[in-house]
């Protein structure tokens, strides 16, 4: 079974001249259970078009989307994925635990059962202590998990990512990286994500989608067989990234 | 030896006490020296005023009249953020109502609250209706503005968020809209309440037979300015105790998530 499908999926917009522009040209695409796939791509690629398309934000003018093997037009179960945005999106007057309730606030969840599940994937992430901070009490990496614990905490099946650790230092990225395989492996999540750093890519992902722009199409899928974790210094990972940044 | 923080908030409010007193006592002196040189009726002392306002408080008279300007500013202003704030955010949600209602806005701003009182007075006559009334034509498009302005300051962002978790429209209404608009409503509505208290004088002057505006003018006929001297430190007492009483320890508790110090 297929966790996202897509088949021939196209999408223009209309620009403000009047003109049609091609973001998305006959797209395919396929995520199987528990893997981690990258949308690698320069920017103007519509990598973050794809992703908002798959998470039912934007409609495809062209082609179909499946998500668990059904039309994602008769696809009830939205609540099963989360998507996590490139900035944290943490309201300032919330505290850490109140803006990781914000999913299961939408989805009507009992405050008690809130508390509880709240606690516990502040717990997973290593947040625990700064549940009743608020957001500018806390540094841009704690600033991450919390918004990677609001994505958790309501046991999504697929997670999407867009660029959601750009903004971060290279050592707490690289931290995050270890927390998301960490967690996708426990969970046993699928976990769909965009960027532009090609070393993240070959570091998470066991399935990179290469696009290319105007209009975005896709130019490769690659494979990647490498075990986790994998180290980004290691000759294996430096062979992969070398490889994908020809393929771009 | 160093001070602990905490001691050292408690000197800052000692000073700030000092310096208070200090200004206090000042503007008394000052006082007292005009009054030397003028007649009671143009300026009574301190200490003539402070007798007349002891005479004044024991009056049974003085707790309704003050009771009812109270009545009446409140009134007032609560139909007024009721209203501006029902409105302000239908015409921040609608771009179209927003552009259509616009010059209302800019026309009730530019009358004068005193032409409001002789509106009141020709529309309501002597009633409680008639000061109400100008208390609300004055505060209520102050906190229309400030919730108006503050619809155009929501995050799309933040709703964005909402729709990828599947919020429904009214949760997102109270959930984003309400915070990110209730700072701007509160300063509109501490705005709002200190004009509406202020005017809701003018308007007694002119259209009441009760209240502390009507007792001033009488006392102002009769030649009476140490008893217009006490009145009107009634209503300066007022608004300060309101201040501090109520609308501080709210403002506080609203927004403790902005003040407290980073870790």
């Amino acid at each position: 079974m297929s966790v996202v499908r897509l088949e021939g999926v196209g999408k223009s917009f209309l620009r403000r001249d009047g003109e049609q522009l091609e973001v998305l040209r006959n797209i395919n695409l396929e995520v199987s259970e528990r893997s981690i796939v990258a949308l690698v791509g320069a920017s103007g690629c519509g990598k973050s078009t794809l992703l908002n398309i798959i998470a039912g934000l934007a409609e495809p003018d062209q082609g179909a989307v499946y998500l668990n093997d059904m039309r994602s037009s008769a696809f009830k179960d939205w609540r099963s994925m989360t998507y996590m945005f490139q900035e944290d999106r943490l309201f300032p007057w919330r505290t850490t635990a109140q803006n990781v309730a914000f999913g299961l606030e939408a989805a009507g969840v009992a405050r008690g059962e809130r508390r509880e599940r709240v606690m516990k994937v502040l717990e997973l992430v290593g947040l625990d202590t700064f549940a009743d901070s608020f957001p500018h009490e806390l540094s841009g990496g704690m600033r991450s998990r919390a918004a990677l614990a609001r994505s958790l905490v309501t046991e999504p099946t697929i997670l999407l990512m867009d660029e959601p650790f750009s903004k971060l230092d290279p050592s707490i990225r690289a931290s995050m990286h270890d927390e998301v395989l960490r967690i996708a492996a426990l969970k046993q999540m699928a976990v769909i994500f965009v960027t532009h750093d090609v070393e993240e890519a070959v570091v998470l992902a066991n399935k990179i989608v290469v696009l290319h722009p105007r209009p975005g199409r896709v130019r490769e899928t690659r494979e990647v067989a490498l075990p986790y974790p994998r180290n980004p210094l290691s000759p294996e990972v430096a062979e992969e990234v070398r490889l994908l940044r020809l393929s771009l | 030896m160093k001070r602990s923080p905490f001691q050292m908030a408690q000197d800052r409010r000692l000073r700030l006490i000092s310096l208070r007193l200090l200004l206090l006592v000042i503007v008394l002196v000052i006082w007292q020296i005009g009054s030397l040189g003028a007649p009671p009726f143009i300026l009574p002392s301190p200490a003539r005023t402070g007798s007349a306002w002891a005479d004044l408080v024991v009056t049974s008279g003085f707790w309704a009249d003050f009771g009812i300007t109270f009545y009446r500013i409140v009134v007032g202003f609560a139909l007024a953020a009721l209203v501006g704030a029902a409105m302000g955010l239908v015409l921040g949600a609608s771009r179209t109502l927003g552009e259509f209602f616009e010059p209302v806005l800019v026309v009730v701003n530019t009358v004068s609250s005193s032409i409001w009182a002789i509106f009141a007075l020709i529309w309501f006559g002597l009633s409680n209706w008639s000061t109400i009334f100008v208390v609300f034509m004055t505060a209520m498009p102050l906190i229309l503005t400030n919730v108006w302005q503050g619809t155009r300051t929501v995050n799309r962002e933040f709703v964005e968020l909402a729709q990828t978790f599947r919020m429904s429209k009214p949760k997102v209404l109270w959930k984003i809209y309400l915070p990110t608009i209730l700072p701007l409503f509160f300063a509109g509505a501490r705005l709002a309440f200190g004009f509406g208290a202020r005017v809701s004088i003018v308007a007694e002057t002119l259209g009441a037979s009760s209240g502390i505006g009507y007792r001033l003018r009488q006392a102002a006929d009769l030649v009476q300015t140490d008893q217009v001297f006490a009145w009107t430190l009634t209503l300066v007492a007022l608004m300060i105790a309101l201040e501090a009483i109520v609308l501080k320890p709210l403002e506080r508790h609203l927004f403790s998530w902005r003040e407290r110090p980073s870790a």
